[in-house]
């Protein structure tokens, strides 16, 4: 695939001396008598249209389909030759659209007849086209400078097609051919030599001239046909000879069709209400113009439909398609192996018309291959998107992904508790929206949305856990005010007064005792107590604000209103106290980074979600620290909660295994068959303290051992 | 990437190779040792990947058509008789057929020629099939290049030097020509036993066969993926930037687009995101077909526990009803969403959008899209009843704005009529008149056919002359204003033949007047 073909740039020339004013000689009636009207009116008499007004609209035609299809980087220059060139446009991409040809061409009107032939050449058309094809366009002077030293990759070919009348020359066919093609060989040497020089010209590295002489219908061509020849190897030229009126502009059509490689496809089978009877339909075919690649399995597989060429544009090859009237608005998302722009043969009969309309109010269509055999095979959709019609190829042929595992057969697919609505929620969050005008950073320097949709993604998900199990906050209907607020790049005041409230709320909640929706998935038991619940949350919630503190000192005010909202019983707080102790033995290292780390706050909050995971285990853990031998001073003689009964030894080693909980069933069950050891019965904590008597002289060295063996 | 392996199985390639000190070798049992270490390594770390092996000598023959049974295979393998002549042209010819039949002419296959670079003798072989290759038509073309987007492997069971010792080396190259380049010849280095046969496959499965890992992104949410198929470098434009480009193994989500804005867009490849669990080893336990080891069970099972990134995106696609946009490169995307392969089963999949920094139309530039809390109203609305896609272009195309084409006289013919019924509905259809008007009038301006124009003019002076006794006097009143207006327009002259100036409707009162005339 080449951007910079020779169909980049397309220049018109098209013929304005006297000459051209002649008529085609093809009638056109327009009077046409309406039924029952009043007899005995003669209708008015044909026109006929003038060769330039046939050369005009043959080659506007051409352009409507190219701009159809080609929107882009395809280019026309429109020049108009009589006694000298007229440059109706220029190669930047406003200047590409009819409107602005048919403006131009308005300006210049038809060939005054009674100019004076002399002076009038279409030389100087030929020369201004050369010039105009050494031009730069904006794509090719966007791809040199992004190239820099490669920029001599950027390829500098064009077309001109020369639509002109040789009649008045005075020469014979095929001197005045090699006339028209010398001057353009001569003009191309000249200008490239200029071009060698300069910035903003290119040379022309190929050219192909394509000279159509047409001339009123009835009369004898002078000119004969010539396929395309090379004339040295920057030129090729080929030579048309067709008569004005339709042949003229089905001359043009066959061409457009070939230099940007196109293909026709024809819908048949397309319902449509009678003009004339309103409830009754009948079939119509439609003749659309894409880029051939569109049959790229017809091409290859040789499975035309349609036999025949198009040599003379006589019969035309097109694939034919049937219609499949759409029977829901679903939206599916389609295996499409490509997309291509459409123009409509016939763009303003009623069957196309018809097409468009419906296909532009945001139907799609599925189109389907006739075959022979029974199956139905869809093959294309047509569809159009913001205007534009597309013609989508769906790939029909077996899929080389069939049968694949499903995704709970993978990685992470027997985990039933994803926060999938959430996750909708947060991707709904992010969804984007195009920004068409520039923007600009603080330093002035241009942003780049989808940066900035980066951003948003890396803030939004710096603390977002994947399942429900592993959450309360996000399970709290509650903390939203804040969890929506707090991911924001900037917050207003009244954002950070929303997560204040928010806070005092929760505060609220812990003071009423109300339940928490902790889960209770791979905990033993109940599940932690109340108060534990809430640690877990305001430390969760703690971890969420610390994730974002340095987006702004507002989000940092959040954090400390946190902080000094949490409640912490005395008692808890010792706990903790001491739980950061053994912490401190376990990982100095951590602690010593924690300081250096606060600059990236989602690192921390990595740490801090180890933290948590760690402070959950501590539960578990956290009644019998209280009273295990590496507790250097016991606390106040408090009443055991729940431990007095049980076994702790598995307790120390975390979660509880199905074995201990049914050694500690036994045991219990057991235990009220015999009666308890003395040393049992005054244990604290089931642990009875032995050597007594040694403790005055060696109790340091007890503990001390306690600690080692815990570790 | 479907897989055929053509395997040579003439007289030739059961030729001895002297291996020290173990039973006879045949360069057949190289070649069946090379495929088995092939099939091997599919069936473990490729398993999704479709096989088929064709065997060939003078005739060809599909011992076993696209599988994922790698047992199959390899049982076939050692079924395989010996048979005469090498004759390449036919059995390339037979792969053409089973791909276009199995997958059809878009679908990117590999071909692995299994051969001992003895290329036959006399007709069919392919040094006769390269000689005549300029002097055939349409209907004996060559098989090369095949028809559909491929890679040619040529395993030679044979080192270089006895290659080149001959002129095999030379075709074998050109048969690579002339599948434009598109694959690559193997040979032994060294003398040819085992062990230099499996390091021989060893490098094809480097090249072709080795698995596509990749992070999947999304902020902080990451998951190890393995992409499947592997997707393919890509080239952008031949001459500007002939460099093919591979995608990042950094997948990263940029943000999200609902399907219907998405809009079914045209992709270049379609992949499975399937995740995986990389051990300390760095050997993957993961996507496949179940496999009957229990030690990976087990790991799977263990993996199956984990909650993935992957799993968690893919709900949340599904039930959404949206796509995510994800990074594959500098200016390279693509889209992952959730398909459906049956009612039961779905899956993760990456569609590869055409390289660029505008692959559809309808979202703009890529880089052009941005998170909607940067927009000042949520460009979604309030009820989610909106959305800012499809992009609407700059120009409408010619079906989208009216454009006139007089080529066909019927063009011309209904837009004079259509002017002709507005003119006998005057004055009611005042404004449509002048539109229509208007509109000839620029259009006969712009194809300088002002024959036209005088035309009309006449016509609507005698449509004035037929006006019923009981009509509208202001309608004898335009249509000779107009009519007036159109005939000056049609000298051409600068002053009343303005592209841009419209002619308006003559300014009557009849209102207040009508009483006193009555």
């Amino acid at each position: 695939m080449k951007i910079f073909s020779e169909s980049h740039k397309t220049v018109f020339v098209v013929d304005h001396c006297p000459y051209m004013a002649e008529s085609c000689r093809q009638h056109v009636e327009f009077d046409m008598l309406v039924k029952n009207r009043t007899q005995g009116i003669i209708p008015l008499a044909p026109i006929s249209k003038s060769l330039w007004t046939c050369s005009v609209e043959s080659s506007m035609e051409y352009c409507r389909i190219m701009y159809d299809i080609f929107p882009f980087k395809k280019l026309v220059n429109f020049i108009v030759s009589d006694s000298g060139a007229h440059v109706l446009n220029s190669w930047t991409q406003e200047d590409q659209n009819l409107q602005e040809l048919m403006a131009a061409l308005a300006a210049v009107g038809p060939p005054n007849p009674r100019a004076d032939p002399e002076c009038c050449s279409i030389l100087h058309g030929l020369v201004a086209a050369v010039e105009a094809l050494c031009k730069i366009t904006e794509y090719q002077h966007e791809a040199r400078t992004m190239l820099i030293e490669n920029a001599e990759r950027v390829g500098n070919r064009g077309r001109i097609i020369c639509i002109t009348n040789a009649k008045r020359t005075f020469l014979s066919s095929d001197s005045h051919v090699r006339m028209l093609e010398d001057c353009v060989q001569e003009t191309i040497h000249e200008h490239n030599k200029l071009a060698a020089n300069s910035d903003h010209l290119m040379q022309i590295q190929k050219c192909e001239l394509v000279l159509i002489h047409t001339y009123p219908v009835g009369e004898d061509s002078l000119v004969s046909d010539r396929p395309k020849k090379e004339l040295s190897p920057v030129l090729t030229s080929e030579v048309h000879s067709v008569r004005a009126g339709r042949h003229l502009a089905t001359k043009l059509n066959v061409l457009v069709q070939q230099h940007f490689d196109l293909a026709s496809t024809t819908i048949t089978n397309i319902p449509m209400k009678e003009e004339q009877h309103a409830n009754t339909s009948a079939n119509y075919d439609v003749e659309l113009l894409h880029h051939k690649e569109a049959h790229v399995d017809f091409l290859k597989s040789g499975d035309n439909h349609v036999g025949g060429n198009s040599r003379e544009g006589t019969f035309k090859e097109t694939v034919t398609l049937k219609w499949c009237t759409p029977r829901t608005n679903s939206v599916e998302l389609h295996y499409c192996t490509g997309a291509y722009r459409i123009s409509p043969v016939d763009v303003n009969s009623r069957p196309s018309s018809c097409l468009t309309n419906f296909l532009l109010n945001g139907r799609s269509v599925l189109l389907e291959q006739p075959r022979k055999s029974g199956s139905k095979v869809i093959s294309h959709m047509l569809s159009s998107h913001g205007g534009e019609i597309f013609l989508h190829v769906l790939s029909s042929s077996r899929s080389i992904l069939e049968d694949p595992p499903s995704i709970s057969e993978g990685c992470g697919g027997r985990v039933t508790d994803y926060r999938i609505t959430d996750f909708g929620e947060f991707m709904r969050e992010n969804r984007l929206t195009p920004f068409l005008e520039p923007r600009y950073k603080m330093d002035g320097s241009l942003e780049i949305p989808l940066e900035r949709a980066k951003d948003q993604l890396e803030k939004h998900t710096r603390y977002w856990p994947m399942i429900i199990s592993q959450t309360t906050i996000f399970n709290m209907q509650a903390v939203v005010p804040l969890a929506s607020v707090i991911v924001k790049e900037a917050m207003t005041d009244e954002d950070v007064l929303n997560c204040q409230k928010t806070i005092y709320n929760l505060v609220d909640m812990e003071r009423k005792n109300d339940p928490l929706p902790i889960s209770t998935v791979g905990t033993r038991g109940k599940g932690p107590k109340r108060d534990e619940q809430y640690r877990i949350m305001w430390n969760e919630l703690e971890t969420l604000v610390r994730a974002h503190i340095n987006n702004s000192d507002k989000h940092q005010r959040v954090l400390e209103c946190l902080m000094a909202c949490r409640s912490k019983p005395p008692e808890e707080e010792e706990r903790k106290k001491r739980g950061r102790k053994r912490e401190d033995k376990e990982d100095k290292s951590e602690k010593l980074g924690k300081d250096y780390e606060s600059d990236k706050p989602w690192q921390e909050s990595e740490r801090l979600k180890g933290l948590l995971d760690r402070e959950k285990e501590e539960l578990a853990e956290a009644e019998v620290i209280k009273d295990s031998p590496d507790s250097p001073e016991p606390p106040n003689k408090k009443p055991l909660i729940t431990m007095d009964e049980m076994p702790t030894v598995e307790k120390a080693k975390g979660p509880m295994s199905l074995l201990s909980l049914w050694s500690n069933r036994i045991n219990t069950a057991n235990s009220r068959k015999h009666q308890e050891f003395i040393g049992r019965l005054n244990s604290v904590n089931n642990k009875a303290e032995l050597y007594q008597h040694l403790k005055e002289e060696n109790g340091m060295e007890t503990t001390e051992n306690g600690k080692t063996g815990r570790q | 990437m479907p897989t055929v392996v053509v395997m040579d199985v003439s007289l030739s390639m059961t030729r001895p190779v002297s291996v020290e000190g173990s039973e006879e070798y045949q360069r057949k049992h190289l070649a069946v040792h090379g495929l088995t270490m092939l099939f091997e390594h599919m069936a473990t770390n490729y398993k999704l990947e479709f096989t088929a092996l064709v065997v060939f000598s003078s005739l060809w023959e599909l011992m076993v058509p696209f599988t994922r049974d790698y047992n199959t295979l390899q049982e076939a393998l050692s079924n395989m008789d010996d048979y005469d002549k090498t004759c390449l042209e036919s059995a390339l010819l037979g792969v053409c057929n089973i791909v276009q039949q199995e997958w059809g002419a878009a679908i990117p296959c590999q071909v692995v020629l299994v051969t001992d670079g003895c290329l036959g003798i006399g007709r069919g072989s392919l040094r006769h099939s390269l000689a005549t290759h300029n002097q055939r038509s349409e209907s004996n073309r060559f098989p090369l290049p095949f028809p559909f987007p491929s890679k040619l492997y040529v395993m030679c069971m044979a080192n270089l030097e006895e290659l080149q010792s001959t002129d095999s080396l030379d075709c074998l190259e050109r048969l690579i020509d002339l599948n434009n380049g598109e694959g690559q010849i193997f040979t032994i280095d060294g003398p040819l036993c085992l062990k230099n046969v499996q390091s021989m496959f060893g490098k094809l499965i480097d090249l072709a066969y080795t698995p596509f890992h990749a992070v999947l992104k999304c902020g902080h949410l990451t998951s190890d993926v393995q992409v499947f198929p592997r997707p393919e470098p890509f080239i952008i434009d031949e001459e500007i930037d002939p460099i093919p480009k591979a995608i990042n193994t950094d997948l990263e989500i940029v943000g999200f687009v609902d399907i219907a804005d998405i809009s079914s867009p045209p992709v270049l490849s379609r992949h499975l995101v399937l995740p995986i669990a990389l051990n300390r080893e760095g050997d993957e336990v993961g996507p496949g077909i179940t496999d009957d080891t229990e030690d990976e069970n087990s790991a799977n099972q263990i993996a199956g526990k984990i909650p993935n990134f992957c799993v968690l995106l893919h709900g949340s696609l599904k039930v959404e009803g949206m796509v995510a946009v994800v990074q594959l490169g500098p200016e390279w995307y693509g889209m992952l969403y959730s398909q459906a392969d049956s009612k039961k089963k779905s899956n993760l999949m990456m569609s590869l959008f055409e390289p660029g920094p505008e692959p559809l139309p309808w979202l703009g530039k890529m880089a052009q899209l941005g998170p909607i809390s940067d927009a000042k109203e949520n460009p979604y609305g309030e009820d989610d009843n909106k959305s800012p896609f499809p992009l609407q272009p700059k120009n409408k195309r010619s079906y989208a704005q009216n454009v006139t084409v007089w080529i066909k006289p019927s063009g011309l013919q209904t837009d004079v009529q259509k002017i002709l019924r507005n003119a006998r509905k005057l004055p009611e259809k005042t404004q449509t008149f002048y539109k229509e008007l208007n509109r000839l009038r620029k259009a006969a301006l712009a194809f300088g056919f002002l024959e036209l124009l005088k035309g009309v003019a006449d016509m609507l002076e005698r449509e004035c002359t037929l006006l019923p006794d009981t009509a509208h006097p202001d309608a004898a009143f335009q249509l000779t204003h107009a009519a007036q207006q159109l005939k000056v327009a049609s000298t051409g002259a600068s002053e009343y033949a303005a592209y841009d100036q419209n002619i308006a409707p003559l300014q009557t009162d009849f209102s207040s007047s009508s009483t006193e005339r009555m």
